[in-house]
């Protein structure tokens, strides 16, 4: 637009391809900077349909010039009417840094941070989950308190699920203690009564320890889907090492990743 | 496509001729036929920019009590359904409003004027007023219907040319007919056609759908446009260059509209607007 | 090439481009000084064409002059320029709530030419409304060329009234108050400057060509607080007067359309008729503004008998004029009733209360007609302005308040809606800005599309959907043919809840088992308001859109309650 590049500095941004700024210096500085959109972009920017956007601009409601499929503005005055009417109004970049935050833990990475340990110690449920405790690689916990927030959710019901697995987990999420979900595999020495559903001694213990309860239940989730499958359990009863119960864990989540997007 | 193509219905055998057309391309495209049997002899339409009275022609109104009757037969014949129009909005008594919110318009070349007066190089003027301001593309009819087995669209390297580009892609798509390409060249190298598709990101659409793109270099235009088959549904866009430039140098649709007899798709300078 | 195209698309130039009030008022200037040229040119032809034909008002036969006038005038609309006939003013109304304003070119002087048959010729019509039409057209096809959006071409649509009134009347204000009060409907302040600029215009084209000159002078009124009483009585005689016109119009409109005559027959018998009542009352032919001066003045000097005659002759021969199809407007035959009215309203008084010093009669004939006009367009400022600028007598402003607002409150009760609006409101076509007809017309099923339904196939087993409503965010499913695609029937979670949590079923149950087909559904170009008549009559919170016989997505009440919100915002704001 040669008319306007003549007065004004134009920052001309080219959607969601992409920021490309090209500043025309001039006599006459400052003063406008119009914004150029695809009418598309625009639409999603407004988070509205896009012929609401075009039938606006027609009617001349929006602070919106157009000329063929490009929308001209002022990105304050826009922002302003939106402000006024109750509408959202943000630029291309800025959505896709929202996007990015709500991420939910997978079992491989929470239990690769929390650690894989075997023969614990302990005759009865409390000694277990002391031994355990102290096993867990957070420094910043403080042991005694997980400790008994763990027994008072063992109080409450049996986290035994049943085939010999036991899940302890405090009752709310830890989100200032830990950065991050982990889970804690702890084989027991002994099994243990743990006055689980079926009655049967529990030989392994994951200790759940999450940041939120979504991430609690996506994880317990995954996990009970894990232990539905009794060739997995036998797998357990072997007492492997970390690695290989690492990978093992690995192949059910890819199984579960299938089936999801099916 | 869930697009809709907008008919109105001429109680004649020429009607019959182009209705035949109109459901011919519905079939091919995928689109849902509307259909208007107009009561009174005249209509509005009200565009963007601009609202144009269409005054139909008398013989649109022959005999109104067979008009349904013969269309559903036609309907029936080509197996596909149609909704029949009924205006709700009038400005007077006897001028409805009819929407503007097709994807497709067919009509013969003129709808105000008598049918002795429709012949090659004759486009009428209402029928010009819709293809400037409307958002969707109008398909002209030849006289008899004819099945058209191939696009051929016309690129000319203007804007218009690209949205007829566009145009033809989309219904290639759609009907899975072949589709070429014929270029006159006018003092451009081939290279910068391909300039222009590419600054348009048509690349690979270009190379999905076209099969043949034929660059005139030599001879005249009329005589080139011997070329594109009999059969072939002509894809255009109008009012391409500028006004003065048409004046002077004439434009490329007229020489097309005067010169063949396929049925043509025109392009207007509003389509593909507020599209996604 | 690309410089021409830039000027006709001022709105895109830099300084205009986000403050358009600039050239509006620059477009307010050309439009005021068009409208006002096309009404000085229709007033200039009605008077060549009075005096021309005044030599024959003398014969016998000069009862068909009206006649030929209005055939010809319905002839020329119907097959030259073919437009229907009317007064167009509700047209004008209809594109600016509905279409932002459109209007077609012809408009511009169709409606010049066809009145100035009709009334030249001695019809009884007025040519105040066809050169509003004008102007109107006139505004939108210049803003038409200036490609300006819906709302500023709304705008300039009204500044064309506005010029068209102001210089025809020689009065700014009541162009100004009539165009915003009837035309536009709602007062804004991005609307008043620019129609005020273009009343101006136009009022200076009117002066600069004939003269500055007040339409109808007066004598000095002495008002005295009786009469101020009195004015009351007048009030209810003047809406009386309003609804008798607009009852008469309306049953003359609805015979003569079931006369099976051709339009220009009707016409010319309509003619007819009011050149046979002009022989007998020659003041009820023609828009009647020389009856009106020497009303105003006192001058008239029939009795009592011969003037309430007269008031009712005028209202037939108007109805008779523009219900057969004539073509003209009805303020000018308004003035004349009602200064007719106030006319007899005095007589009377005289004869019940001889002794009480009323004022002249001509001030009775101007409050009578400002009467009249409040209550036949439900537009008392208009009225009152109106009176005001046209007889420069500012003294009768109280009494005139009076008699307008009581006479609009009168005929308000017995006819809700005013004469312009009354065909509109009958069809249901009427739009006024920020209401919710307006909003539900602009809303379309497409901008409240939801589409974020997993479709699902006829012959899924209930296991798989198991899967599919772990990931859907929604309660219904819409099931679709496996081949065709076309849309069979819906499925709600609420239908199969039961069945979800039995596994002895999953393998047992198709979709295409536990649907339900018999699903009201709603198509793309379905109105808002009967797509809510339907949610409503069904009880449903959702239905189905489907095109083509394909799934689309569903529109529900939710989300129409958020856009409603949203766009009445937007109609709304300042």
């Amino acid at each position: 637009m040669p008319f306007l590049a003549e007065n004004h500095i134009v920052f001309i941004c080219k959607g969601m391809h992409g920021c490309t700024s090209h500043i025309l210096p001039s006599a006459f500085s400052l003063l406008s900077i119009y914004m150029k959109l695809n009418l598309n972009d625009m639409a999603r920017c407004l988070d509205l349909p896009v012929s609401t956007v075009d039938r606006w601009i027609r009617q001349g409601r929006i602070p919106i010039h157009r000329s063929g499929n490009d929308c001209i503005f002022k990105e304050s005055i826009l922002e302003k009417w939106a402000f006024n009417h109750g509408l959202r109004f943000s630029l291309p970049n800025e959505e896709r840094k929202k996007e990015q935050k709500f991420g939910l833990t997978n079992l491989l990475p929470a239990m690769q941070l929390g650690g894989v340990f075997h023969d614990i110690k302990g005759d009865d449920v409390e000694s277990v989950l002391k031994s355990a405790v102290d096993k867990v690689p957070v420094p910043a916990i403080n042991k005694q308190g997980l400790y008994e927030r763990l027994l008072e959710r063992e109080a409450l019901t049996s986290t035994g699920i049943g085939k010999g697995v036991a899940i302890p987990h405090p009752r709310t999420p830890l989100p200032e203690e830990t950065d991050n979900s982990l889970i804690t595999t702890c084989f027991l020495e002994k099994p243990i009564d743990f006055e689980a559903v079926d009655d049967r001694a529990v030989f392994v213990m994951f200790i759940l320890l999450s940041t939120s309860i979504k991430n609690h239940l996506h994880l317990l989730s995954r996990l009970a889907f894990c232990v539905r499958d009794d060739s997995f359990v036998e797998f357990l009863r072997t007492y492997p090492d970390t690695s290989s119960l690492l990978s093992k864990i690995a192949d059910s989540e890819n199984l579960l990743d299938k089936a999801d997007h099916n | 496509m869930d697009a809709q193509l907008f008919h109105i219905f001429r109680n004649t055998p020429l009607g019959r001729e182009t209705l035949l057309q109109s459901i011919y391309f519905c079939k091919k495209v995928g689109a849902s036929l509307i259909i208007y049997i107009p009561e009174f002899t005249k209509f509005l339409m009200y565009f963007e920019n601009d609202v144009v009275q269409i005054d139909l022609d008398n013989s649109y109104l022959t005999s109104p009590e067979t008009a349904l009757k013969h269309a559903k037969e036609l309907l029936d014949q080509g197996k596909i359904k149609a909704r029949f129009l009924e205006p709700k909005n009038f400005t007077a008594s006897t001028l409805p409003d009819i929407s503007t919110n097709f994807d497709f318009m067919c009509c013969p070349r003129s709808i105000s004027d008598l049918s002795s007066k429709i012949g090659l190089g004759y486009i009428g003027p209402r029928v010009r007023r819709i293809v400037n301001s409307a958002r969707f593309p109008v398909l002209i009819t030849s006289p008899v219907f004819k099945k058209w087995r191939s696009i051929a669209v016309s690129f000319g390297g203007s804007a218009n040319a690209v949205n007829a580009l566009k145009l033809g892609f989309r219904i290639s798509r759609a009907s899975e007919m072949p589709l070429s390409v014929y270029t006159h060249m006018e003092n451009a190298s081939r290279e910068s056609y391909e300039e222009i598709i590419k600054n348009e990101n048509h690349e690979e659409e270009m190379d999905h759908y076209v099969t043949e793109w034929h660059m005139f270099e030599r001879g005249k235009f009329e005589e080139n446009i011997y070329d594109v088959p009999h059969d072939a549904l002509v894809v255009l866009g109008a009012y391409g260059h500028g006004l003065i430039r048409n004046i002077f140098f004439g434009s490329k649709m007229e020489k097309i509209q005067s010169t063949i007899t396929n049925n043509l798709l025109i392009a207007g300078p509003n389509y593909g607007l507020g599209q996604k | 090439m690309r410089i021409l195209r830039r000027w006709r698309h001022p709105a895109s130039w830099s300084i205009f481009r986000l403050d358009d009030r600039l050239l509006l008022i620059l477009i307010a200037v050309i439009v005021g000084t068009c409208s006002g040229l096309a009404a000085v040119a229709l007033n200039r032809s009605l008077i060549a064409m009075f005096e021309w034909l005044h030599h024959f008002r003398h014969y016998w036969w000069s009862f068909i002059m009206p006649a030929i006038g209005a055939a010809l005038s319905a002839l020329f609309l119907d097959k030259m320029v073919k437009e229907g006939a009317g007064h167009g003013v509700p047209e004008v109304i209809y594109s600016v709530s509905r279409y932002g304003g459109l209007m077609r070119f012809r408009s511009s002087f169709s409606r010049l030419i066809s009145s100035c048959l009709t009334i030249g010729s001695g019809g009884s019509a007025g040519p105040e409304a066809p050169v509003v039409m004008s102007g109107a057209a006139i505004g939108s096809n210049i803003a038409k060329l200036f490609s300006l959006n819906d709302r500023q071409r709304v705008t300039i649509v009204g500044c064309g009234a506005a010029g068209a009134i102001s210089s025809i009347f020689n009065a700014p204000i009541a162009g100004m108050v009539f165009s915003i009060e009837v035309i536009l409907g709602e007062w804004k302040a991005v609307n008043i400057v620019p129609i005020a600029i273009a009343s101006v215009a136009g009022t200076e084209i009117s002066r600069i060509l004939q003269g500055n000159q007040i339409a109808f002078s007066h004598r000095l009124f002495h008002i005295g607080h009786l009469d101020i009483v009195a004015c009351i009585g007048l009030a209810i005689i003047s809406a009386v007067a309003s609804v008798l016109l607009t009852r008469l119009l309306r049953s003359m409109h609805g015979v003569s359309k079931k006369a099976p005559f051709p339009i220009w027959v009707r016409a010319a018998a309509g003619g007819c008729a009011v050149g046979i009542i002009g022989i007998f009352l020659p003041i009820v032919l023609g828009e009647g503004y020389h009856p009106l001066r020497t009303m105003i003045e006192g001058a008239y000097t029939q009795g009592l008998g011969i003037v309430t005659l007269a008031v009712f002759a005028k209202i037939l021969a108007t109805s008779l004029t523009l219900g057969w199809g004539g073509s003209g407007g009805i303020f000018a035959p308004c003035l004349v009733i009602g200064s007719l009215a106030g006319l007899t309203y005095h007589r009377g008084l005289l004869l019940l209360w001889p002794s009480v010093p009323w004022v002249n009669e001509g001030c009775f004939a101007l409050l009578g007609m400002a009467g009249l006009i409040s209550g036949m367009l439900h537009a008392p400022l208009t009225g009152i302005f109106l009176i005001i600028e046209i007889t420069g007598g500012y003294e009768v402003i109280l009494p005139l308040i009076i008699v307008s607002v009581i006479s609009t409150t009168l005929c308000h009760y017995i006819e809700p809606v005013s004469f312009y609006l009354k065909e509109l409101v009958e069809k249901g076509q009427l739009l006024r800005p920020g209401t919710d007809a307006r909003v539900l017309s602009d809303l379309s099923v497409q901008e409240l599309l939801e589409k974020d339904c997993i479709i699902v196939k006829q012959n899924m087993l209930l296991r798989d959907f198991i899967n599919i409503i772990k990931k859907s965010h929604r309660n219904y499913f819409p099931v679709e043919d496996e081949k065709t695609g076309r849309f069979l029937g819906m499925i709600h979670l609420d239908d199969i809840r039961s069945y979800l949590f039995n596994p002895l079923m999953y393998d047992a149950v198709v979709l295409g088992q536990i649907m339900d087909t018999d699903v009201k559904v709603v198509y793309l170009d379905d109105d808002l308001s009967e797509v809510l008549r339907k949610m409503d009559v069904n009880r449903l919170f959702s239905m189905p859109v489907i095109a083509n016989r394909k799934f689309l997505g569903m529109i529900s009440k939710a989300t129409l309650l958020d856009k409603y919100r949203n766009e009445l915002m937007v109609q709304t704001d300042l």
